[in-house]
């Protein structure tokens, strides 16, 4: 009954093949929360799934309805040892962002988790089953070998973070009580390099909207009409480049947050950030002129054209254009005046003789809509994970104020009022969100080992 | 003189009798309609051969004209028809006439109309290349054949090409022309395509805008990254496209690149825009006059403007966005240009620009092989004699002040007619600004195409005249 016993258990799962079958379970399910009927897939995913993993290790288990329509449940698991230990709340969410199908090149496609080397192929391997599952795995180990966790342990799944986390804030606000905990401990995202653990203390937001450029009912022959009409696909592109100059630096005061602290600094300063070698490379020229790309990522924040449209691509002709459209997003820090990001954007639109860029609502499946959040580095908690992780992998973690990626982790920090900690199994070449999702199975079992030692901290009594 | 114009009164009602006859000009129209010469779809190409040899090449041999057909130099695409007069005068003209036309678009039209049948209602006739070009080369021929019943002879050589591929960007005309120079050489180029630009009173066009298509591509890396992971870290193509594109044009339409930009227009072009107005029919868009260069008018900025467009533009997936940093971006582009920009110029111009700005990852590449198209610009000057000889004559014909159009904004294979036969052009458009060309519903209008027949019949009758030494004025 020792911490060497938990991390070797849960080594033994992976080692035994018992993990990647699984895990190649979750997959199957094809769990896609931006589609109608990707919805009974949640519910599935959940009922046949979570429930019975939880149940068999002592849990109780609820699944909440979504309140709002067209989102998926999410399922809440407890488990109350004692009044008087303090509670860990975890986190996972079961769906997964559109398959793709026909546009994967490795392995069997996004529904059939397939091994090719070391990396497991398959949508939702490193966004999110495999990681949720991990760390549900790591606490059966901990049962395993002392029996009990040693903390009261609450885990949520939802089933709609990929749609942005729809109705969780409200499931969560009418049952405060049922969520409540003393911190959150979860993972989800890359670490910042695949083979350093990382901790990450919070999560940029997310804004969707379109721009879009609407003149007219239909396309004008551009012989006859070229020059006398004014084009929306000219038009667009000077708005966005109003925006944002060719190298990605902000240009809306609004939307440049506070410069990062000198003790952020520090800690970014060694992070090198490397995807693998099929991951991309950043670009040195690309973001805040002077920052790293650490601190890009890390502490800055950044805008995106997602997609964008003018006239009939697939069949150029022609004509001018009748109208123009980008999908864009601003992901940002904690700090930054969230509510001040459209209006703002309108303003300096118009500044600019833009006014007939309007700013609209972003399609329904992609609207974004997370908010920054996050803990400061000199909570207490931070320090029992960091010295946790370093004990488990004999290197000091990697610590970053907050990941690149959107979260509903404001609902940890601001409604539940917990310190929250991330500490992620993924890597940032793992293409998630695009196809050939994958994850390096060596990660993934020293993941394992980490969260059994973590958890097995966790529980230790107060010396 | 006295006597040619007793002359010239036969041939018009010789015309005007034709146009009106029931196995005259519509019946032989409504024939020349019934092919489907659709130049876009590859399997029409026979068609196109039959329109040549069964439809519009007995009505030459008719007039005593000799046929030719030339093989398209490029695999696959239309023939080209030469028919050819020669009656050992000393003026040789060459004439031009397009056989193809744009897809039928079945089933859009309005009425039920058919667009390979004549449909008849009130003034206007319908049927696809009723306007373009089927019935403005047909009305040629009409003239032609009444000039011959009246005169016994033309007065002059003429050479007649009716191309079947221009509704594909004319591929391989060009190099034709360029291989068989002596064959379709001439003194000077009249025929007849396209619109008028007012709908009242007639105007001659001498030459057209340039084009050249090309695509702006931003292509970056394989796939799409997860935008929170990646955004602030990976080059977004869609910006950097965009930037570059900002960087040529400005949000006011006006381009950026000096060597690109026509400063100038000739005082002649100037004059002669001065007289013309756009009419652009009852389907036409609203015009924004801050678009543009703000010292010029909107027929200078459409005919002796050079523009750019972004025909389209496309990044990630614009159906089904995502949130990832998308790794390409493509823009659709084009440039219309004028007289003294010149075609082989440009692509390198635009590489310099975009070098110039740092977009080093911004490619020029072809476009697709659909939206493929480039053409020199040309203009006869609006003072060329030829040009003054004609608008004097139409002028006379209509009893109204024909108009002349120093260019059209539009572009079509008279690059050779300037660059490689070296020959004035002078084009008389027989058909209307709202004749949905290129739409469903295209339609001619009959007194329009009546006055029209009557103007070729009285351009070709003073052409022919003897004694009125039309070779050295022009050549003058």
């Amino acid at each position: 009954m020792t911490r060497e016993a938990t991390i070797e258990h849960s080594l033994s799962y992976f080692d035994n093949g018992h993990f990647k079958k699984d895990l190649s379970k979750l997959v199957e399910i094809p769990t896609e929360s931006q589609i109608k009927k990707g919805l009974e897939h949640c519910l599935k995913y959940l009922r046949s799934s979570m429930v019975p993993a939880f149940e068999s290790m002592g849990f109780e288990t609820k699944i909440y309805e979504n309140p709002i329509s067209n989102a998926g449940p999410i399922l809440l698991a407890t488990r109350l040892e004692n009044p008087s230990l303090p509670t860990v709340l975890g986190y996972g969410h079961g769906d997964v962002i559109l398959g793709f199908d026909e546009s994967w090149t490795k392995g069997n496609g996004p529904w059939k988790a397939t091994q090719v080397g070391d990396l497991l192929y398959g949508r939702g391997t490193a966004d999110n089953k495999s990681q949720h599952w991990i760390n549900i795995s790591a606490l059966r180990s901990l049962l395993s070998i002392k029996g009990s966790l040693g903390f009261n342990a609450k885990f949520i799944i939802e089933t709609s973070e990929e749609n942005g986390s729809k109705g969780l804030r409200e499931v969560i606000s009418s049952n405060l009580s049922a969520f409540s905990a003393d911190v959150f401990i979860a993972s989800d995202g890359p670490r910042v390099r695949q083979d350093w653990p990382t901790i990450s203390l919070g999560a940029r937001g997310a804004i969707n909207f379109d721009l879009s450029c609407n003149l007219r009912e239909g396309g004008h022959h551009s012989g006859n009409w070229g020059g006398a009409l004014p084009d929306p696909g000219i038009i667009l592109s000077q708005a966005i480049s109003c925006i944002t100059t060719p190298t990605g630096e902000l240009k809306i005061p609004e939307w440049r947050p506070q410069m990062p602290s000198t003790e952020v600094r520090e800690l970014l300063k060694d992070i090198k950030l490397d995807a693998g070698k099929d991951g991309p490379i950043p670009d040195s020229n690309w973001g805040e002129p002077s920052f790293s790309p650490a601190e890009n990522v890390f502490a800055w924040n950044s805008f995106s054209v997602l997609a964008m449209t003018a006239g009939n691509p697939q069949n150029p002709i022609n004509a001018i254009a009748p109208n123009s459209r980008a999908h864009c997003q601003l992901r940002y820090i904690a700090g930054t005046k969230v509510d001040q990001v459209l209006s703002s954007l309108r303003r300096h639109l118009d500044e600019m003789g833009f006014s007939h860029v309007k700013i609209e609502q972003p399609p329904e499946e992609n609207q974004g809509g997370f908010l920054a959040s996050r803990t400061e580095l000199s909570n207490p908690w931070v320090s029992i994970v960091r010295q946790s992780l370093k004990e488990t992998c004999g290197v000091d973690p990697a610590i970053i104020p907050q990941m690149g990626g959107s979260i509903c982790n404001d609902l940890f920090t601001d409604l539940l009022g917990l310190p929250a900690i991330w500490v992620p199994h993924s890597y940032s070449g793992c293409s998630q969100h695009a196809p050939d999702e994958h994850i390096i199975l060596p990660l993934s079992r020293q993941a394992l080992s980490i969260m059994a030692g973590l958890y097995w901290d966790l529980g230790k009594p107060p010396v | 003189m006295t006597a040619s114009k007793g002359c010239l009164k036969d041939a018009l009602q010789a015309a005007v009798s034709d146009y009106e006859a029931p196995k005259g000009y519509f019946s032989k129209l409504s024939k020349l309609v019934s092919f489907k010469t659709e130049s876009q779809l590859p399997e029409r190409t026979p068609i196109l051969y039959d329109y040549v040899s069964n439809a519009i090449g007995p009505l030459f041999e008719e007039l005593g004209y000799t046929l030719e057909v030339f093989e398209n130099p490029i695999k696959g695409f239309g023939p080209i028809l030469l028919a050819e007069r020669n009656e050992g005068a000393s003026l040789t003209v060459l004439g031009y006439g397009h056989g193809d036309v744009i897809h039928g678009q079945e089933s859009q039209w309005d009425n039920n109309r058919n667009p390979w049948k004549l449909s008849f209602e009130g003034d206007k006739v319908y049927g696809r290349g009723t306007a373009d070009n089927k019935g403005q080369h047909l009305a040629h021929i009409t003239a032609l054949k009444a000039i011959l019943n009246t005169r016994g002879k033309l007065g002059f050589n003429h050479r007649f090409i009716i191309e079947m591929g221009e509704e594909n960007g004319s591929r391989g005309f060009r190099d034709l022309i360029q291989k068989k120079l002596k064959k379709f050489s001439a003194d000077v180029f009249f025929a007849s395509d396209g619109p008028r630009t007012e709908y009242n009173r007639p105007n001659i066009t001498l030459g057209n805008r340039g084009v050249i298509n090309f695509d702006l591509i931003c292509d970056l890396r394989k796939g799409g990254h997860h935008s929170g992971n990646w955004g602030g870290l990976l080059t977004n193509p869609a910006i950097v496209l965009a930037n570059a594109i900002a960087s040529i044009i400005d949000s006011k339409g006006i381009l950026k690149i000096d060597a690109l930009i026509q400063k100038n227009i000739p005082k002649s072009v100037i004059n002669a825009l001065k007289g013309i107005s756009r009419d652009g029919g009852p389907n036409s868009p609203k015009i924004n006059k801050d678009w543009g260069p703000i010292n010029r008018t909107i027929i200078e900025k459409v005919t002796a403007t050079n523009t750019f467009e972004v025909l389209s533009f496309s990044s990630g997936n614009a159906l089904n966005p995502v949130n990832a940093v998308p790794p390409k971006a493509i823009a659709a582009c084009q440039l219309r240009f004028v007289m003294g920009t010149k075609l082989k110029e440009i692509i390198p111009t635009f590489r310099e620009h975009l070098d110039k700005n740092n977009f080093d990852q911004v490619d020029i590449c072809k476009p697709l092989e659909s939206n493929s198209i480039s053409f020199e610009a040309t203009r006869t000057d609006p003072n060329n004699p030829f040009a003054q000889w004609i608008q004097s004559i139409v002028s006379n014909s209509t009893n109204s002040h024909c108009g002349i159009l120093p260019n059209s904004a539009g572009s079509n294979m008279t690059e050779v007619i300037q660059y490689d036969l070296k020959i004035p052009i002078v084009w008389l458009p027989l058909s209307y600004a709202g004749c949905s060309q290129h739409a469903p519903n295209e339609h001619i209008i009959k007194p329009l195409m009546r006055e029209g027949i009557r103007t070729v019949t009285e351009i070709y009758w003073h052409l022919g005249e003897e004694n009125n030494n039309t070779k050295d004025i022009f050549t003058s």
